[in-house]
């Protein structure tokens, strides 16, 4: 599963994240990426998840092809 | 109540709402008059040269351009129905944004100037706290600064 993640997040990690193993959720996604880098975890339950451009809740179950953006909050302006 | 006549016609389609290049604020003004509107507010939030006490060399802002384009045209929708604008547009920048430059503009056109500045503050503060668009703040000690942004459960002003 593609993911890309913005902002802080590239702090912590690259832009674009590909993810081997299948997930099923944002809680099973955040384990993922804590298991690559542990110190974002705050940062990643502040974050906002789109998938498709869309955004999405933590009752979302992934399809495999779906492309999965991770939001820091937002501060433009 | 609004006139329908308004409602498909103020968005100006082909304007770029994330854009890289330097926002031309004479250029953005010039499309902004419509016949109706007697009052047209222009907001231009610009990089300060200071920040939580440090001097500022430069701000630099990453959106997620397709989302964040997508986003702004449906709150400019949105205050166009809720304030009977003739005409909302917005423009955010990326990349480095300089001294004085602005990094965001949002001019609103409607009959009378408290719509006009009433449509304008929300455009802003609706941009500012719900769009993926995020400001880092580089100094000029060579020491950078995510702004951490809103929290959804909180308002910053």
């Amino acid at each position: 599963m593609k993911v890309f993640l913005y902002a802080i997040l590239r702090d912590y990690f690259d832009h674009e994240v590909w993810i081997q193993e299948p997930v099923r959720t944002v809680d099973e996604l955040k384990e993922k990426l804590l298991l690559r880098n542990e110190s974002a975890r705050e940062i990643l339950d502040n974050c906002r998840y789109a998938v498709n451009d869309e955004f999405i809740d933590h009752s979302y179950i992934f399809q495999s092809h779906d492309i999965v953006s991770i939001l820091p909050p937002a501060s433009g302006g | 109540m609004i006139s329908s006549a308004y409602y498909h016609l103020p968005v100006v389609d082909e304007f770029r709402y994330i854009t890289d290049e330097p926002i031309n604020l004479a250029g953005v003004l010039a499309k902004a008059h419509r016949p109706g509107a007697g009052a047209v507010v222009l907001f231009s939030g610009e990089t300060r040269d200071n920040s939580q006490g440090k001097a500022v060399d430069y701000l630099e802002y990453e959106a997620h351009p397709t989302m964040a384009a997508k986003m702004i045209y449906n709150i400019l929708q949105e205050a166009i129905e809720r304030w009977g604008l003739h005409f909302a547009i917005a423009q955010h920048r990326t990349g480095q944004v300089h001294i004085s430059e602005s990094a965001v503009v949002v001019v609103t056109g409607a009959p009378h100037r408290s719509e006009a500045y009433a449509a304008n503050r929300f455009i802003i503060d609706k941009i500012k706290h719900e769009v993926p668009i995020w400001k880092c703040e580089h100094f000029t000690d060579g020491t950078k600064q995510w702004s951490e942004g809103c929290l959804h459960e909180h308002t910053a002003e």
